[in-house]
């Protein structure tokens, strides 16, 4: 038994590696290339630093108001699919429509808000709500089926009604949670939103995309620089955050 | 104060978990349910407030109808009842002052409490129910920083916060050690006597069910084994209550 499964395991992979044309000797030959393409974007170009700037300004903006509308509109959605709070007559369905929405990426719905209201970050934070909502709300709902039955039995035999109970009971024991999964998804969004820009949804993507096109290796090296710096420090302040609060 | 008749709880599949209980609880006593574990204690308990739903017979508290009243009136009756978890069940997050204060929310206009806000006059009230149970010196603190036995004094705050007609203990003295079982019983003791309330505690011990009880009643695979006094609790009493060895 193991060693079939061994044996097809092995000749799925073989099957992957020809399908792709995966080839190491092609990577080797390929290598000097790479350096020649960092040989290029040496020096970056710091006269391009004030729009490249402006673009990531715009990116962490689309990011911060798409995860904060997100992380509101994912409360009630988080509460009707989590499977001790709702009923399966709400429970199924809001699962199923979770399950749907978050299987397109941010970048998927950015082509399509573009196609709708056109160029620019708006868009962009469009498609990271769209996302950010449904994923959010999943990890909400996993939070509030993992709480302790305890404090709403409490609060439910003190003649609370079933709002308080969740205000009450179950609120207090998920937020500090809730917080922490919005502060991991708004990292993860500004790294989203540096690319949303290569579709024309707003930010320093949008410069990175152009200063590639042109062929202008130095601009682009100097965008690159920002998207590390932005994305670290965005980084090390969320994760101080969070570690606050657990 | 409290009427049970033939009162039966089922669960899914098949478990018979109260078995045909008859109880009527007089006001101002001080009721021990008293067997071992998986008697029935605790789902008689709770039906009682209807955390659990009972298959069948009916039951009232301070005059009101318990077995099917509707959700607003299930809300009345259950603010009038006071109950005492083996576990505490206080919102560990959540301040201590603000736990006593939860006893307010069948009293207060549901959409504005929502914001966390509560009259002066409960504020007032929580407070002194916490002097009651001697911890008003810690009623900024964080409810998980404080001891098993504090907790549990927090959790009586929260149920005298309430203003209730009966207090209900499930095992409220199973997660403490013996000096910290004495200290809550002696505090269910005196609301007792000096506000005159209806306590009806489950336990599984013997010496302190007899300690403090003003009547005992035995369950046994969920039905009443033993009811009467104290002083009446013979050894073929205790052999019908727990059949067999007395738990420690």
């Amino acid at each position: 038994m193991k060693r079939a499964a061994f044996f097809v395991g092995l000749v799925v992979f073989a099957w992957l590696v020809w399908d792709t044309s995966a080839d190491p000797a092609r990577l080797a030959r390929g290598i000097p290339w790479i350096f020649d393409f960092l040989r290029r974007m040496m020096p970056p170009d710091f006269r391009v630093l004030p729009s490249v700037l402006a673009g990531a300004v715009t990116t962490v903006e689309i990011a911060l108001l798409g995860t904060t509308v997100a992380a509101a509109l994912a409360l009630p959605l988080g509460f009707l699919s989590a499977r001790n709070v709702a009923g399966r007559a709400v429970f199924y369905p809001a699962r199923a429509l979770l399950n749907f929405f978050r299987s397109v990426d941010t970048l998927v719905y950015a082509l399509v808000f573009v196609a709708a209201v056109g160029l620019g970050p708006f868009p962009g934070v469009l498609a990271v709500i769209a996302y950010t909502t449904t994923s959010l709300a999943k990890l909400y709902s996993e939070a509030i089926e993992g709480i302790e039955r305890g404090p709403v039995d409490a609060i439910t035999a003190t003649g609370a009604t079933r709002l308080q109970v969740l205000r009450f009971g179950v609120l207090p024991q998920v937020l500090p949670l809730f917080l922490s999964y919005v502060l991991y998804r708004l990292e993860t969004n500004i790294r989203a939103a540096t690319i949303l820009g290569f579709v024309g949804a707003g930010g320093i993507g949008f410069y990175l995309q152009t200063y590639l096109r042109m062929i202008d290796y130095p601009a682009a090296s100097t965008t690159l620089l920002v998207t590390v710096v932005m994305v670290m420090l965005v980084d090390a302040a969320s994760s101080r955050l969070r570690a606050k609060l657990i | 104060m409290i009427e049970v008749a033939g009162l039966r709880v089922t669960f899914p599949p098949d478990v018979v978990a109260v078995d045909g209980v008859d109880l009527t609880v007089q006001p101002g006593e001080f009721v021990v349910v008293l067997g071992r574990s998986g008697s029935g204690k605790t789902t008689l308990l709770r039906s009682l407030n209807r955390l659990v739903e009972p298959t069948a017979g009916v039951i009232r508290v301070a005059g009101r109808t318990v077995t099917g009243a509707g959700p607003a009136e299930l809300r009345v009756i259950r603010r009038q009842i006071g109950m005492i978890f083996q576990q505490f069940n206080l919102v560990r997050r959540a301040s201590v002052l603000d736990n006593v204060l939860a006893g307010r929310l069948g009293f207060i206009p549901p959409l504005p409490s929502l914001l966390g806000r509560f009259p002066p006059s409960d504020h007032a009230l929580a407070l002194e129910c916490l002097a009651q149970v001697g911890l008003a010196h810690l009623a900024a603190r964080r409810a998980d920083t404080l001891s098993g036995g504090e907790q549990q004094r927090v959790a009586i705050a929260r149920a005298l916060a309430q203003q209730p007609a009966v207090i209900l203990a499930d095992e409220p003295t199973a997660s403490l050690d013996p000096a910290l079982t004495t200290e809550i019983m002696d505090i269910l003791r005196r609301i007792n006597v000096e506000r005159g309330l209806t306590l009806v505690v489950s336990q599984h011990q013997l010496e302190t069910a007899l300690a403090y009880a003003t009547r005992v009643v035995g369950v046994r695979r969920g039905r009443v084994s033993f009811d009467g006094p104290p002083a009446a609790v013979t050894p073929a009493a205790v052999e019908a209550i727990y059949e067999g060895g007395v738990p420690r």
